[in-house]
């Protein structure tokens, strides 16, 4: 396949199962971002408004962490459920392609959800700068692809879609809810606070806060522990690992 | 004739099997016919096609399919090939038509050239008129006519078939075998497995029996039934005796009577016995039902070949 064709077959596998069925039922969107405001109503409602611009970043995060979870599960479903990964298989789709295609699809279905996010972002604080919105895109985008390796290295474990329905958010809560993402880290106790930097998405959400002009997330591991090269470094570090592992693991013609 | 698939001692015991799936099978499949692979569930058909197209790895022998060998040059014959897998079902979200051509967008064909074709294979398979119908209102058996028609809209060389019609009611099944048809018309070659004996006579220029990962008889179906010892059938009332029936062939007991297998003489000559004793009879060429039955030694849907063949 030439990249021409490689390109049609990974925007077709985006369109079939990111836009058409959007538009049939529109409310499909609600699902990707009913659990982020959810969090960051009751955050911000708790907090007195207070933690409304750390709960503005923890819902963009946990948005794109949902793109792995949704990924996971239409993997699942494709391959145990509807035999659809088999056909691909025997076709010249390649492996990369289609779980590109598919990783796509999910992130088209989180755009609304992410506009919603950006445009709270830009009404409660300054107007953002090039730079900070340079780095909330680059951020956002490598937990996107982190996201997608993990849900797709989850998915060749699966046998049965009901397991990604216990999986799912057993990953958003380790991601996202848990690690300081919607709050700073100085809420949770000095001696467990190094346990929240075992979670990825606390270095995307050092990157989010640092753009929204909220410090670091813990201001007594701020620079230099927690500089922004040393998150992106890490964040890279993880994408990469999760793309190694998400390649070792693959298993497109069955052994 | 050139082949468009060659198997040597194709072979698989899957990770956690106790028994090989498939032992041994080696298949010539002249390009541009209509193969036919039978056999009981578990028999090693669904293996043989999973190989085959490149979805599974063999634990010994090799495949070569349009020239190229599956095993190491998968991506050349991928290109080439296109499957409907068993028990496969079609994105419920799509249309038809947008499920035969988003499949061949998918492919890498050209929207020109996917619109012509896809709008050539609805009105080919009957299913023009519900070309927009969400494939979720579909029953199952316009389903499984909408994958079919996805793939024969496609321009693969060869078309891999695991089980196409079961479920289909007896008109959908004629609609699909005529796409069949029309397919080795065009020159592409066919691999289809099935278990229904008449719609594998009815289709395929060579058949393979394929019984416990084994082949047990190959041939044109005229060649098959050379091969038996008992070419006749002889259905026969209850009102005789099996030692009275026994010297004229295989007896065997079927609901409300016998079942004689024998040769051509000594099917007229039961007939004739029958008839004398005014007994009701009926003599008939055996079908490949009737040679399952007499080559495995129980019949096409008696139970699973296998308990267990893997995923």
């Amino acid at each position: 396949m030439s990249v021409r064709h490689r390109l049609r077959s990974l925007w077709t596998i985006a369109y079939m199962n990111g836009v058409i069925p959007v538009r049939r039922q529109p409310l499909y969107l609600l699902n990707t971002i009913a659990s982020p405001l959810s969090f960051l109503f009751f955050i911000a409602l708790a907090s007195r408004g207070t933690l409304l611009r750390p709960a503005i970043a923890g819902g963009m995060v946990l948005t794109m962490i949902s793109i792995g979870t949704s990924l996971q599960a239409d993997l699942t479903h494709y391959k145990q459920d509807m035999k659809f990964q088999d056909l691909v298989v025997a076709s010249p789709v390649e492996a990369p392609i289609y779980v590109a295609g598919l990783a796509l699809s999910e992130f088209l279905y989180s755009i609304p959800g992410l506009s919603v996010f950006v445009a709270l972002w830009v009404a409660t604080g300054p107007v953002p700068g090039v730079f900070d919105a340079a780095t909330v895109v680059g951020t956002l985008l490598l937990v996107w692809a982190f996201s997608s390796a993990l849900g797709f290295t989850l998915a060749t474990y699966f046998e049965d879609i009901r397991e990604t329905f216990v999986f799912g958010p057993l990953v958003s809560l380790g991601l996202t809810v848990l690690p300081p993402v919607y709050y700073p880290a100085t809420f949770i106790p000095a001696a467990y606070r190094p346990l929240a930097f075992l979670s990825p998405a606390t270095y995307a959400a050092d990157l989010l806060h640092r753009a929204f002009s909220l410090g670091a997330v813990d201001p007594r591991f701020g620079p230099p522990l927690l500089a922004a090269p040393l998150d992106w470094l890490a964040l890279i570090a993880v994408t990469a690992a999760l793309f190694l592992l998400a390649a070792k693991k693959a298993r497109w013609r069955e052994p | 004739m050139p082949e468009a698939l060659r198997s040597e001692e194709l072979g698989k015991t899957y990770p956690h099997g106790k028994e090989p799936a498939l032992d041994g099978v080696s298949l010539r499949i002249p390009a541009g016919t209509v193969y036919g692979l039978i056999g009981r569930n578990g028999a090693g058909k669904t293996t043989f096609v999973r190989i085959a197209s490149t979805q599974l790895l063999p634990t010994r022998g090799r495949v070569e399919v349009l020239g190229f060998d599956a095993v190491a040059t998968p991506r050349e014959v991928r290109a080439r090939i296109a499957v409907i897998p068993q028990e496969s079902r079609p994105l419920y979200f799509l249309t038809i038509d947008e499920l035969v051509f988003y499949h061949l967008r998918m492919r890498g064909m050209d929207r020109r050239i996917a619109r012509e074709r896809t709008d050539t294979v609805l009105r080919q398979m009957g299913l023009a008129d519900r070309a927009n119908t969400l494939v979720s209102r579909l029953s199952g058996g316009l389903r499984r006519r909408a994958m079919v028609a996805m793939i024969f809209a496609s321009d693969a060389e060869l078309l891999f078939l695991d089980e196409p019609t079961t479920g289909l009611d007896p008109l959908a099944r004629r609609e699909v075998w005529a796409a069949i048809q029309k397919a080795r018309h065009e020159g592409r070659t066919v691999l289809l497995t099935t278990h229904y004996l008449d719609e594998a006579e009815a289709l395929s220029a060579r058949l393979a029996l394929i019984e416990r990962g084994h082949v047990v008889v190959e041939g044109t179906p005229a060649e098959i039934r050379s091969r038996v010892k008992y070419p006749f059938r002889v259905s026969l009332p209850s009102s005789l005796s099996e030692a009275e029936l026994a010297p004229y062939g295989e007896v065997s007991g079927v609901e409300g009577g016998w079942l004689v297998f024998a040769r051509e003489d000594s099917a007229r000559e039961l007939t004739k016995l029958a008839l004398d004793k005014n007994l009701a009879v009926a003599m008939a060429p055996i079908s490949l039902e009737d040679i399952f039955l007499q080559l495995v030694g129980r019949p096409l849907t008696e139970g699973d070949a296998l308990a267990e063949e893997g995923p």
